[in-house]
C-alpha cells in the first residue's frame, strides 16, 4: 500500500509538513519537525531510486484519474537522481540549520523559515518527479515563491533587494514558461509530457510551436542562471542565511538544469531541438562565455559567498555546455554535474556559513589565518576548491573528463581547451582563499575562534567526503547518468 | 465585425509587450515593476483562456485561474519584501537599487 505510493509521499508529505510547522513549530519543535521531514523524504527518494533502478520508469496516476486528464508523476533515471539530489541535500542541510538559524534568524520567525524550506522543497521535489508541464508550473512557483521569502530573511539588509530582484526575474521567468505551455497546449491540447512528445512532431513545423519552445527555453534559462540572464544569482545566492545559500546553490539551480533537460530531450525531442532549432549554436557560446567570465569575475570578489555564487555560474556552464553538445558523453557530463555540483556547492556554502557564524563575515580578510583555528572546516572548503578546479580524484574530475571527451568527439578541441582554460581561472580564485585561510596572519578576531559546533562540521563533511568518495568510486553517479543520458537521447520519455 | 481567435490574441501580444516595456524602461518606481509583471501574467491569462475557448475544452480556463492564484502571490511576497525595506529604509527609492550593483 504504502511501497505502491511512494511518488505521491515524496511530495505530500513536506507540503503537509509545512503547515504543521508553521502551527507547532515554537522554540526547536520547527526544526525537529523539518529534520525528520527532510530524512524521511530522503528515505523515500532512495526507496523510489532503487525501484527505478531495478524496474524501469515509475508512471503514477494521482488519485487514479488517467493520465492525459490526471496529473501523472513519472519517474525515470534521470528523474529520481535529481530526487536525491534535492532530498539528500536536504537531508544534510538540516543539522547543519540548528546552529547557523539560531544565530543568523530572530527567534520568533524561526517556524516560518523552516516553513518556506519545506515549502522550497516540496516545489523542487515535485518539480523532478511530476511528468505534467502545467503541474511543473505550479511546482515551480511553488518552490519560486517560498524561496523569495528565504533569502529576504537574510541578516543583510540588501537580502530584501536581492530577494526582490530575484522575485523580478524569477517572475518573469515563470512567465514565459507559462506563455510556452500555453501556445503547446494550444498546438497538442494536451499538457501531459509523453503525450506532448508524441503529438509535437506532427506539428513541429508550425511557428506556434517554435515560439512556444523559446518561450520556454528563455524562461528556463532565467530560472537557471544561464550566462546573460544570471545576474539575480549573485546577490541571491551573496545575501541569503548561510543555510538558504547552501541549499539553494545545491539544489535550485539543478532543478531547473533538469527543467531544462526534460523540455529540450523529452518534450521536443532531439530532432526539433538541434535539427530544426540548431539549440547548439546558441547554448555552446553561452555556455563557454559563462564558464570564462564566471571564473573571471569571482576572481575578484571579496565576500566569498559571491565568489562561489559567481563560480556557479561558472558551473553552471558546464551543465548548459553539457546538454548543448547533445552527445552521449556530454549528456553524461551534465547530468553527473548536476549531482558534482551540488556536493560541492553544498560543502562550500555549508563551511562558508559555519565561518559566519564564528567569525561573523565571510569576507576574504575575516578568514586569514583560519587554517589553524578551524582545521576541519577550512579543510572542507580546500576539498570544495580543489573539486570546482576539476583535479582528479574528487568528483569535479569527472564532469569535466567527461566534457573534454565529448568535445573532442565531436571535433570541436577549441571547446576543450576553454573548459580547460576555466579550470586555470578556478585555480586563482580557490588559491586566494587558501592563500588567506593557511598563510596569512590572523586578524584580531579571527585569533580566538574555535571550530564551528559538531553538527555543523558534520554536514559539511558529509558532503565534502562525498566529494572524494564520489570522486573515486564514480559507478553510482556516473551509471545513473549514462543510463539517463541514453533514456534522453534515445527520446523515450 | 466578428471576434475571433487571432483579436484575443493580438491583445494579449499587446498587453506582454507592454509589461515588458514598463520592467525595462521603467526607472523610477518599483511598485510599476510590480504592476508590468502582473500585466505579463494578464496577457498570459488571456491567451489561455482563448485557446481554452478556442479549443472547446475547459482545461485552460481552469489553468487561468492557477495563473491567477501565482499573480496574486507574487503580488503578496513583493508588496511585503517592499514594506519591511521601507519600514528599514524609510524610501523604496529605485537610486537605492544601484547599491547593488557590482
Amino acid at each position: 500500500m504504502i511501497a505502491a505510493n511512494l511518488p505521491a509521499l515524496q511530495v505530500v508529505l513536506p507540503l503537509a509538513g509545512a503547515p504543521i510547522c508553521a502551527i507547532l513549530g515554537r522554540r526547536w519543535y520547527g526544526w525537529l519537525i523539518a529534520t525528520a521531514l527532510c530524512w524521511a523524504t530522503f528515505a523515500i527518494s532512495v526507496l523510489l531510486y532503487v525501484q527505478v533502478a531495478e524496474n524501469g520508469p515509475i508512471s503514477y496516476m494521482l488519485g487514479n484519474w488517467m493520465a492525459p486528464w490526471g496529473i501523472e508523476y513519472r519517474l525515470d533515471r534521470i528523474g529520481a537522481l535529481v530526487l536525491i539530489i534535492v532530498s539528500g541535500i536536504a537531508a544534510v542541510s538540516a543539522p547543519f540549520a540548528f546552529h547557523s538559524v539560531h544565530a543568523e534568524i530572530p527567534e520568533d520567525q524561526h517556524r516560518y523559515f523552516y516553513t518556506a524550506f519545506l515549502l522550497a522543497m516540496t516545489g523542487l521535489l515535485g518539480m523532478a518527479i511530476t511528468g505534467d508541464v502545467f503541474n511543473l508550473f505550479v511546482f515551480l512557483e511553488i518552490s519560486s515563491l517560498s524561496s523569495y521569502a528565504l533569502i529576504s530573511l537574510g541578516r543583510d539588509r540588501k537580502a530584501l533587494f536581492a530577494s526582490f530582484q530575484y522575485l523580478i526575474l524569477g517572475t518573469i521567468g515563470a512567465t514565459f514558461i507559462v506563455i510556452g505551455i500555453g501556445l503547446i497546449y494550444m498546438m497538442t491540447g494536451t499538457l501531459n509530457m509523453a503525450d506532448l512528445a508524441v503529438r509535437l512532431p506532427a506539428v513541429a513545423g508550425n511557428r506556434v510551436v517554435d515560439a512556444g519552445f523559446v518561450f520556454i527555453l528563455v524562461g528556463v534559462a532565467i530560472k537557471l542562471a544561464v550566462f546573460p540572464l544570471h545576474l539575480w544569482l549573485p546577490n541571491a545566492y551573496a545575501y541569503a542565511p548561510s543555510v538558504v545559500s547552501a541549499f539553494l546553490a545545491a539544489t535550485a539551480t539543478k532543478v531547473a538544469a533538469y527543467m531544462m533537460f526534460r523540455f529540450v530531450f523529452t518534450v521536443f525531442g532531439v530532432e526539433f531541438s538541434f535539427d530544426q532549432m540548431q539549440l547548439s549554436w546558441l547554448l555552446v557560446p553561452l555556455a563557454l562565455i559563462a564558464a570564462v567570465t564566471g571564473s573571471l569575475v569571482a576572481i575578484f570578489q571579496d565576500d566569498l559567498k559571491r565568489l562561489l555564487a559567481y563560480s556557479s555560474v561558472a558551473q553552471i556552464g558546464y551543465i548548459v555546455l553539457g546538454i548543448g553538445l547533445a552527445t552521449q558523453d556530454s549528456v553524461t557530463a551534465a547530468v553527473v554535474h548536476l549531482f558534482n555540483h551540488a556536493l560541492m556547492k553544498g560543502a562550500l556554502f555549508m563551511a562558508l556559513g559555519a565561518v559566519m557564524l564564528r567569525v561573523g563575515s565571510v569576507d576574504i580578510n575575516a578568514i586569514r589565518g583560519l587554517g589553524a583555528r578551524m582545521p576541519l572546516t577550512m579543510a572542507a572548503i580546500v576539498i570544495g576548491g580543489l573539486s570546482l578546479i576539476g583535479v582528479p580524484a574528487t568528483v569535479g574530475f569527472i564532469t569535466k573528463w567527461y566534457l573534454v571527451i565529448a568535445a573532442l568527439e565531436t571535433g570541436w578541441w577549441e571547446i576543450a581547451v576553454i573548459v580547460l582554460f576555466s579550470s586555470l581561472l578556478a585555480i586563482i580564485y580557490v588559491w586566494r582563499i587558501v592563500e588567506a585561510a593557511y598563510f596569512s596572519e590572523p586578524s584580531e578576531t579571527g585569533a580566538t575562534v574555535t571550530e564551528a559546533p559538531w553538527p555543523m562540521v558534520a554536514s559539511t563533511w558529509v558532503l565534502a567526503a562525498a566529494c572524494l568518495y564520489f570522486g573515486l568510486d564514480t559507478r553510482l553517479p556516473v551509471g545513473a547518468a549514462t543510463e539517463a543520458a541514453r533514456a534522453l537521447l534515445g527520446g523515450t520519455p | 465585425m466578428e471576434i475571433t481567435l487571432a483579436h484575443y490574441l493580438v491583445l494579449a501580444a499587446i498587453l506582454f509587450t507592454l509589461g515588458v516595456f514598463g520592467i525595462f524602461l521603467n526607472r523610477k518606481n518599483v511598485i510599476i515593476i510590480l504592476m508590468s509583471i502582473e500585466l505579463i501574467l494578464l496577457a498570459v491569462n488571456i491567451n489561455l483562456v482563448a485557446f481554452s475557448t478556442h479549443l472547446g475544452d475547459l482545461v485552460g480556463q481552469v489553468f487561468a485561474m492557477f495563473v491567477l492564484t501565482v499573480a496574486a502571490a507574487e503580488a503578496a511576497i513583493g508588496l511585503a519584501i517592499l514594506v519591511v525595506y521601507f519600514r528599514n529604509r524609510g524610501t523604496i527609492a529605485v537610486e537605492e537599487i544601484n547599491l547593488m550593483k557590482g
